[in-house]
């Protein structure tokens, strides 16, 4: 196997599933974004985008609080330090090899 | 690959400006402004009515950079988030205090120089084009950071079109600034209320609310 496509294989699995991908970088560009939100620009179901959040949690790159926003109570996410240089660097590797391979 | 990142991200930056209170928020301190401008007018000269006019100025000022984004925020609490989700976004320059003081402050300087000009060249005759046009780049200089939203293009040309029909209207100063600043305020707040009502129509109130997981 070529250096090039060994790099591909050392992508970070939790980011590189396409909705979670998707869950990521909307989280990058803002401090939060509550549960509804981001269901609604992702398309995904409930269940779905649960699972696929509890995912993201679990490696430690999304933190979720349950908050009030004035009496309307929300389900907010963050994407956490970790979770902005997981996303970096899977950026960069699929750069790299779009360069190496173009 | 980048590309799509970025459109994400847009999208995301946009969705701040999808349900058109921001316009109606600034369209009402623009008519607080008309009132100002056109109370000069209606107040006699002789009695502490100007001189209490011109401190409501500052008011209005204070108003304008302290408080606009709060207010927005807070009519966005109660329609926009519990319809289409809540996002927080990352202080640009401008919501921080230390910029909002100094911006206060620039303002202020800016005022006192386009009285001082006005004063040099005699007349104020100008001045609703000048700010229709300086109103008209800060809505492209919007409209490029917030991709797509034409509307802005649209506002930046009739902030443009009133401000030069007010400078040639050929009302006194003070009644052709009101002018402009009643009629752009009347401007933004029927796009901005036809741009909610859009809103309201696609983007009912969900029956279980946003706590959805």
């Amino acid at each position: 196997m070529s250096d090039d496509l060994r790099a591909l294989t050392d992508l970070d699995r939790i980011i590189h599933e396409p909705a979670r991908l998707l869950i990521a970088t909307i989280l990058s560009g803002v401090i939060s974004a509550d549960f509804l939100f981001i269901q609604r620009e992702t398309g995904l179901t409930k269940g779905n985008l649960s699972a696929h959040l509890s995912k993201l949690e679990e490696a430690g790159y999304v933190k979720i609080e349950k908050t009030f926003k004035g009496k309307l109570p929300l389900t907010v996410c963050k994407l956490t330090a970790a979770g902005q240089k997981a996303l970096a660097k899977y950026r960069q590797q699929l750069q790299d090899f779009m360069k190496k391979t173009s | 690959m980048d590309q799509n990142f970025r459109e994400i991200q847009q999208r995301v930056r946009r969705y701040w400006f999808k349900d058109g209170i921001g316009e109606i928020v600034v369209g009402s301190l623009f008519l607080l402004l008309a009132l100002y401008f056109a109370g000069h007018r209606w107040l006699p000269a002789d009695s502490n009515a100007p001189m209490m006019l011109d401190g409501s100025l500052l008011l209005i000022l204070i108003l304008g950079i302290f408080t606009t984004r709060r207010l927005i925020n807070i009519f966005k609490m109660h329609i926009t988030y519990p319809r289409t989700g809540y996002v927080e976004y990352y202080p640009d320059k401008e919501g921080l205090l230390p910029t909002q003081i100094f911006i206060f402050f620039i303002a202020i300087g800016f005022i006192f120089l386009l009285v001082v000009f006005g004063k040099w060249v005699g007349s104020f005759i100008w001045l609703p084009g000048f700010i229709g046009a300086l109103i008209s780049i800060i809505l492209i200089v919007i409209r490029t950071r917030a991709i797509d939203l034409n509307r802005f293009y649209y506002l930046a040309a009739a902030s443009l079109f009133l401000g030069l029909a007010s400078s040639f209207s050929g009302l006194p100063a003070h009644y052709s600034i009101s002018l402009f600043y009643a009629l752009f305020g009347i401007v933004l707040m029927i796009w901005g209320g036809a741009t909610l009502a859009k809103y309201l129509h696609e983007n009912p109130l969900a029956d279980e609310g946003t706590d959805e997981r």
